[in-house]
């Protein structure tokens, strides 16, 4: 039985990473039925909010979807189409998987890492104010309640995927009360995974040691902001966010996206990478419980990057479907 | 800068059942961890003890006018544990939406 899976083809050279990731599932054998919901730009443009509830409605219904990327308009009272559907779809686990990978040149060699980022709390709440003409006020709203939630979703994810060591990454030397709140909740936590090595670092230092130690991270898991930096930190560190995948879980839904943007100038061009959402997708298909199509399309990329059939920001000059065609002919 | 109106972030695990309308206020939303609950349509999502509600006025208000509010949300049973007061600047809000 066909997977039905929301898709949203995206803003800019979304459309085309779409077509790419439909290439490789198709020679795959993947069975999906993607049901195509609206958001971004076409909706601003026509007058609909940039992520409609008809979109949030149907990607709720069916528990799962896959996302382009999408542009936010320049303006005032704009708002972020991640960030809304994010919220309004309670997507509080931002994972994002970082490894070496073939034929992707970088200085870290066994590279290896999952990063949980708190997605809902922490300075992304929207609290804002001008508190007086001269000073801004910004709210970080971290609750005990969202904390327990992402840090146990970290150690689970261990536990489940036989990872040994689980990093809780803060800043409670300095932000003792909110930043205090997950430290303390990790600490409390943790101690329910004794098979699991786990202790916390600040995130400065982390991020000292993520481009010195790399070897000895396994998973991280931090609040919002730090989770948003330090994860494209860690992004670079596979190879750019043109092949870093990610994915957002929350208790009854799952949307799994590229985490770059939707790269205007290059759109119709038939030039980016659509690794990331390629890549995203196979994550997308572990959630299925796809464990084997997942294997084949990660072994078929794998195997093209080998022959060192690449898009141009990895150094080769393959086409975004060039890349795709070649991945699906290494399924056949 | 032109004052305009009142966030009121109130300790209740409930959303409160707060007046839609006081004095020149309208209540214009609710909020929860930073997302809107009222007007509806509320996501499906764990909320915290911290709701907010905002109350705002098109016209100018007083600062005696928002302590009135405020004391009209205490007077109902809600205990309030942060205020700030929300201004414009040129017309334009000096405040955040939540989504």
């Amino acid at each position: 039985m066909a997977h039905k899976v929301a898709l949203i083809r995206g803003d800019g050279v979304g459309p085309e990473l779409v077509g790419a990731v439909e290439t490789v599932f198709k020679a795959a054998n993947v069975n999906i039925d993607w049901v195509e919901v609206e958001a971004g730009l076409k909706c601003v443009e026509a007058g609909k909010p940039i992520v409609p509830e008809e979109t949030i409605a149907q990607i709720k219904e069916l528990g799962i979807g896959l996302k382009a990327p999408m542009t936010t308009p320049i303006g005032k009272g704009s708002v972020s189409p991640n960030v809304t559907l994010r919220k309004k779809l309670d997507l509080y686990a931002c994972v994002r998987p970082v490894y070496s990978l073939p034929g992707v040149k970088t200085p870290f060699d066994g590279l290896d890492i999952v990063i949980f980022r708190e997605n809902t709390e922490d300075l992304y709440a929207q609290i804002e104010y001008m508190a007086t003409p001269t000073v801004a006020h910004s709210v970080k709203l971290i609750s005990e309640f969202g904390c327990e939630r992402i840090i146990r979703a970290a150690f689970e994810y261990a536990r489940k995927n036989g990872r040994k060591k689980v990093v809780g990454v803060h800043k409670a030397n300095i932000m003792k009360i909110g930043d205090g709140l997950f430290l303390k909740t990790f600490n409390r936590i943790k101690e329910e995974y004794p098979e699991i090595e786990a202790w916390d670092n600040i995130v400065d230092n982390q991020c000292m040691q993520l481009v010195t130690r790399w070897k000895i991270y396994d998973v991280l898991v931090m609040p919002n902001l730090y989770g948003d930096i330090v994860s494209d930190l860690a992004a670079g560190m596979m190879g750019g966010l043109g092949v870093a995948p990610g994915a957002n879980y929350g208790t009854k839904c799952a949307l799994f996206e590229a985490v770059h943007g939707s790269a205007p100038k290059y759109t119709g061009m038939n030039k980016v990478n659509p690794m990331a959402l390629l890549l995203s997708g196979t994550l997308m298909l572990e959630h299925l419980g796809e464990n084997e199509a997942k294997a084949n399309i990660e072994g078929a990329l794998r195997a093209t990057l080998e022959k060192g059939i690449k898009t141009y920001d990895l150094g080769g000059d393959a086409t975004t479907s060039g890349f795709a065609e070649a991945i699906a002919s290494e399924l056949k | 800068m032109t004052l305009h109106g009142v966030d009121i972030f109130i300790w209740s695990a409930e959303t409160p059942d707060v007046p839609k309308e006081f004095g020149p206020f309208t209540l214009d939303l609710i909020s929860n961890r930073g997302t809107r609950i009222y007007p509806g349509p509320a996501p499906e999502m764990d909320l915290l003890d911290w709701p907010r509600c905002r109350y705002l006025c098109e016209e100018e208000v007083t600062h005696d006018q928002i302590d009135e509010l405020v004391n009209k949300i205490t007077s109902l049973g809600y205990r309030w544990t942060k205020c700030q007061k929300l201004f414009r600047i040129d017309g334009v809000n000096a405040f955040s939406q939540p989504y």
